[in-house]
C-alpha cells in the first residue's frame, strides 16, 4: 500500500518547481522555526508549512503530519514538564517518583516544552510537504553531478525500499499459508528471507539503472531539466523569509524567555516577521489565466446561453 | 562505421560469433559456440526450453553480460557495429533496448514521464528532444494518458509498456525482450506482440524475443532460433521450425501445428489465419460440429467454497476499489477449476479472500478448508535445505505428494524453478495430506508463468492427482493452453463479476482471446486441443 506521504505529481507550483527552488523555499520555513524560540513566530512558521501544503494538493499527508507534529509536541511538553522543575509558577507538586525524584510541575516548564514541540511539529509537517510535493527522482538527478555514487545509492534504496515492502507483506502472507506439517516461521528466518531476496532486487535494479545509462558520465548542466515558471517566485519568497528572519534577530523579534519566569514578546517586529512568515505560505498560489474577450465572443457564439449568464 | 550507415541499417542489428560464457563459480558454460546474426528490420523469435540460455544470450546481446554480471566470455558480440563485449550496457543503450520478465524491477523513477526521460537525460539530450521523444513513444505505445502517474499506480500491464517505452526511447535499433507476456493475460499479451510488430514495420526496429508461448507469437516472426543447453538447436524460417520442432523437440509445437500434425495435415500453421486457409484450400472449411452445448457435469460431492453476492474493495494506496462485485460460486470436492480473466478481474483477490487474507467488505464465504500457492513460489521458501522446512513423518509425506522426496537434503535455491513451486506447494499441504486432514480446496495462482510445456505437464499431472485424492483444485491462470490440459471447468471473471462459467470444452471455444488456438482455428464448440480437433478434421475429410 502506497504511503499517504509519498510523491503525488500534481500539475501545483511546488510540484513544477525545480527541486532547488522547493527545497529553497521549505528550507527557509524550516529555518525560520529553528532560528526562533518565540511562540507566536513558530506559530506562523506552522501555518505558512500548512497552507503551502494544502495549496499543492498535500491534504493528506498534512494532516497526518500535524497529527503526528502535534503528538510529538504534547509528548515534549510532558516530559518537560516532569524533568525540568525550573520556573517560578508552580502549577502542581507530584512529590518523589522513582528515577524522577521531587516532580514540581511549572508553567515555564511547559511553555519551554511547547516552544520545542512547536519546532518539532513545523519540522515535520515542512517535511511531509517535502516528500509529498517534490518529485525525487528530480532530487537525486540534480544531485547527481556533486555526488554521483550518494545519488545513484539513493536511487536504488528509493526504488528498493517500495519493492522490498511490498516482497515483505508477500512474504507474511506466504507464512500464514503454511501448511501446519511445515516448519513454522518466525521474525528472523523472514528476516534473513527478506534480506537475501533484497539483495537479488537491488542487483535487477541496478542492472535496469545500468541500461538506462546512469553509469555515463553525468550531463551538461544546460541540458538537464527546464525551470519551471514558479522558480524565481519561491527562490524570492525563501530569500525574503530567511533575509526577515536574520533582520529579525537583530531587532529583538525572538523577545521570548521562559526561566525563571515566561515573557513573551509580542513587539512589532516579532509580529511584522510572523505575518511575513504566515503569509509566506501563499507562495504556491496559482495565479489562473483570465479568460480573453476574444475566448469569451467565441463560447457567447458557440453557447448563447452562457452570454447571457 | 558512422550513425548514418548504422542508421540506414547497413550494420546487422546484432551479430554474435563463437561466443562462449560461463557465469561467475560456474563450472558448466552458459552459452557455448553461438553464431548468429539478426538483420535490420529483422523479427526474430528465440524458442527453448526453460534454462535453456535464452535470458543470457539477451543478456549478453545488452552487454549485461559480462559487464554486469561478471564470469568468462570468449567470441564476439557487435550491436549495430558496437563491440558489446568492450562497451558497457550504457552506451550501447543507444543501439539497443532490453526489457525483462519482472516489469517491477525494470523501473527506476517515481513518475511515468521520469522512467521514459531517464535514458535521454543521462545521455544529455536537450530537454525540447527528450520532451519530443517521450511525447513520440508514449503515442506509439498509447500509454500518454500513463506520463503523469506515478509507477506504482500502475498494473504489470501499464508497467510492462513503461518498461518497453523507456527501452524504445532512444531509437535503437534492436529491442531484446525476455517472456514480457509471462505476467500478461492473453489480451494484453496479444496486444503486445503486434504493438512489437507495428514496431518492427513502422520504425525498422529488429526484435530479438524470448518466449515460451509460442503459439503467441510465432505468426509475427520472420525468423526462429531454438536453443538447447546453451547451444543454437535450429535457425531458420517459422514454418521450417514447426516441422524441426515436430521431429525434433514436440515441447516448441504450437497446438495448431500439433492439431495439423495429428491430423496428417501438410504444411504445419504458423499462426491461426494460416492453419484457416490451407483448412479452406482443402476443403475442409468447417469441420462437422459433433458437440452440443453441455450443462456442467454436477459434481455429486459436497461444496467446499461458497461465494454468495461476494464483495471485496481493496485499497492500493488510491482511492479504494471493488475488486469482486458480488460473487456468486460455488466448487465441489474433487473438481478441476481454471479461473480466468484479465489483469485486475479479481482472480487473486478470490482466492485470497478464501485464504482469510482479505476480508470481505458484503455477502457471504464459505470456505471448507483451503491451501494457497500464492504467485511467486519463492516466497514460501525461507530456510536453506528441505527438510528444514518440511521436519518429520508430514513433512516426507508432503514431499512424497509432490515427488521431491530425494531432495530433503538439498538448499530449495538450487532446485528448479519447477522443483521449486512442487516444494511451496509441498509446504502449504505439510500436515494435512490424509483424509479428513486434505484440504477441501487446493488453490494456485498462476503457477505456469515461465514455464515451459514439459513443466506444465508435470504440474497437470500433480493437480489430477489431488483431484483424485478428493480435493477441489482451482488454477487462476491467463495460459488457456494450460487450462485446456488439465480443467474440466473454467470459471471467467470480468471486473469482478463471474461472466462465464462452465465445461471447460464449451468455455474455452465459446470466445476470441480466451479461446485456445485450436478453438479459433476450428471455430467449433467444444473442440479444444489438439487432439479433439484432429478427430473432427478426420471425420471432415477433405
Amino acid at each position: 500500500m502506497k504511503s499517504h506521504f509519498a510523491y503525488q505529481p500534481r500539475p501545483r507550483p511546488l510540484q513544477l518547481a525545480s527541486p532547488g527552488a522547493a527545497v529553497a523555499y521549505l528550507g527557509a520555513i524550516v529555518a525560520v522555526a529553528f532560528l526562533y524560540s518565540n511562540p507566536l513566530v513558530l506559530v506562523a512558521a506552522g501555518i505558512a508549512a500548512t497552507v503551502a501544503g494544502l495549496l499543492c494538493g498535500a491534504r493528506r499527508s498534512v494532516w497526518l503530519a500535524l497529527k503526528m507534529g502535534f503528538s510529538l509536541a504534547l509528548l515534549i511538553v510532558v516530559v518537560n514538564a516532569l524533568v525540568v522543575d525550573r520556573g517560578e509558577t508552580v502549577l502542581a507538586r507530584l512529590g518523589d517518583w522513582p528515577l524522577f525524584g521531587r516532580v514540581d510541575v511549572t508553567l515555564e516548564a511547559i511553555v519551554a516544552g511547547l516552544s520545542g514541540g512547536l519546532r518539532a511539529a513545523v519540522a515535520i509537517v515542512a517535511a511531509a510537504v517535502y516528500s509529498a510535493c517534490v518529485d525525487p527522482d528530480r532530487v537525486l538527478r540534480a544531485l547527481r553531478p556533486l555526488a554521483g555514487r550518494s545519488a545513484l545509492t539513493a536511487t536504488l534504496v528509493s526504488r528498493l525500499v517500495p519493492v522490498a515492502a511490498a516482497d515483505a507483506a508477500r512474504l507474511r502472507d506466504a507464512a500464514r499459508l503454511r501448511g501446519p506439517g511445515a516448519a513454522a516461521v518466525g521474525r528472523g528466518p523472514l528476516a534473513r528471507r527478506l534480506l537475501a531476496g533484497s539483495l537479488d532486487r537491488a542487483v535487477d535494479v541496478a542492472a535496469t539503472l545500468e541500461l538506462r545509462g546512469y553509469s555515463l558520465d553525468a550531463p551538461p548542466a544546460r541540458n538537464r531539466r527546464a525551470r519551471s515558471r514558479y522558480d524565481r517566485r519561491f527562490y524570492a519568497v525563501a530569500a525574503l523569509v530567511l533575509a526577515a528572519a536574520i533582520a529579525g534577530k537583530a531587532l529583538g523579534a525572538d523577545d521570548f524567555q521562559t526561566y525563571p519566569a515566561v515573557e513573551i514578546g509580542l513587539g512589532g517586529a516579532t509580529l511584522a516577521l510572523s505575518v511575513l512568515v504566515a503569509l509566506s505560505g501563499l507562495a504556491p498560489l496559482r495565479r489562473r489565466s483570465r479568460v480573453s474577450p476574444s475566448s469569451r465572443i467565441t463560447r457567447a457564439n458557440r453557447h448563447p446561453e452562457a452570454a447571457r449568464v | 562505421m558512422s550513425e548514418l550507415a548504422i542508421r540506414r541499417g547497413v550494420a546487422p542489428a546484432l551479430a554474435v560469433r563463437g561466443l562462449s560464457y560461463a557465469y561467475p563459480q560456474s563450472t558448466q558454460p552458459a552459452l557455448e559456440d553461438v553464431s548468429l546474426e539478426v538483420a535490420p528490420g529483422e523479427f526474430v523469435l528465440l524458442a527453448g526450453r526453460s534454462a535453456s540460455s535464452k535470458s543470457t544470450l539477451l543478456k549478453a546481446a545488452c552487454g549485461l553480460v559480462p559487464h554486469f554480471h561478471g564470469g568468462e566470455i570468449e567470441g564476439e558480440v557487435s550491436v549495430a557495429d558496437l563491440d558489446a563485449v568492450v562497451a558497457g550496457p550504457g552506451e550501447l543503450a543507444a543501439a539497443v533496448g532490453y526489457l525483462a520478465q519482472d516489469p517491477e524491477t525494470q523501473v527506476v523513477s517515481t513518475t511515468v514521464a521520469a522512467e521514459i526521460e531517464l535514458p535521454l537525460e543521462m545521455r544529455g539530450d536537450a530537454p525540447a528532444d527528450r520532451a519530443r521523444a517521450v511525447e513520440e513513444v508514449a503515442l506509439a505505445l498509447a500509454i500518454p494518458h500513463l506520463l503523469d502517474r506515478t509507477v506504482d499506480t500502475l498494473s504489470g500491464g501499464e508497467l510492462q509498456r513503461v518498461a518497453l517505452a523507456a527501452a524504445l526511447v532512444t531509437r535503437p535499433r534492436l529491442i531484446l525482450l525476455d517472456e514480457p507476456t509471462s505476467q500478461l493475460d492473453p489480451v494484453a499479451g496479444d496486444e503486445l506482440i503486434w504493438l512489437l510488430r507495428r514496431l518492427n514495420e513502422e520504425w525498422g526496429v529488429a526484435v530479438l524475443l524470448a518466449e515460451h508461448r509460442l503459439e503467441r507469437c510465432l505468426a509475427a516472426a520472420d525468423r526462429v532460433i531454438a536453443m538447447e543447453a546453451g547451444r543454437l538447436s535450429f535457425d531458420g524460417a517459422p514454418a521450417e521450425f514447426l516441422a524441426w520442432a515436430c521431429d525434433s523437440d514436440p515441447a516448441l509445437e504450437t497446438p495448431a501445428a500439433r492439431l495439423f500434425s495429428l491430423a496428417g495435415i501438410d504444411p504445419l500453421p504458423i499462426g491461426v489465419r494460416d492453419a484457416r486457409q490451407t483448412l479452406r484450400g482443402m476443403g475442409v472449411a468447417h469441420p462437422p460440429n459433433r458437440s452440443s452445448r453441455r450443462e456442467c457435469d454436477p459434481h455429486p460431492q459436497d461444496p467446499v467454497l461458497q461465494a454468495k453476492g461476494l464483495w471485496v474493495e481493496l485499497d492500493r494506496g488510491e482511492d479504494p476499489r471493488d475488486v469482486l462485485k458480488g460473487v456468486e460460486l460455488t466448487v465441489r470436492r474433487g473438481e478441476r477449476v481454471a479461473l480466468m480473466g484479465r489483469n485486475g478481474a479479481g482472480k487473486s483477490t478470490l482466492l485470497r479472500t478464501a485464504a482469510g487474507l482479505h476480508e470481505p467488505v458484503a455477502g457471504k464465504l464459505s470456505v471448507d478448508s483451503i491451501a494457497l500457492l500464492t504467485q511467486n513460489p519463492s516466497d514460501y521458501l525461507v530456510r536453506e535445505r528441505v527438510a528444514d522446512e518440511l521436519p518429520g513423518e508430514e513433512g516426507l509425506a508432503a514431499l512424497r505428494t509432490v515427488g521431491l522426496e530425494h531432495a530433503t537434503d538439498a538448499d530449495p535455491r538450487d532446485l528448479s524453478g519447477g522443483e521449486r513451486q512442487r516444494l511451496a506447494l509441498a509446504i502449504a499441504l505439510a500436515g494435512r495430506m490424509e483424509g479428513k486432514d486434505l484440504p477441501g480446496l487446493v488453490a494456485l495462482d498462476e503457477p505456469t508463468r515461465g514455464m515451459d510445456h514439459v513443466r506444465k505437464g508435470e504440474l497437470v499431472r500433480l493437480v489430477e492427482d489431488l483431484a483424485t485424492r478428493g480435493a477441489a483444485v482451482v488454477v487462476a491462470t491467463h495460459d488457456v493452453e494450460f487450462a485446456s490440459e488439465f480443467a474440466e471447468r473454467v470459471i471467467l471473471l470480468g471486473d469482478g463479476v463471474v461472466i462465464a462459467d462452465g465445461p471447460m470444452a464449451e468455455v474455452l471455444s465459446g470466445g476470441w482471446y480466451f479461446a485456445t488456438e485450436v478453438a479459433r482455428v476450428l471455430d467449433l464448440p467444444g473442440v479444444v486441443t489438439p487432439e479433439q480437433g484432429a478427430v473432427a478434421l478426420r471425420e471432415a475429410g477433405p
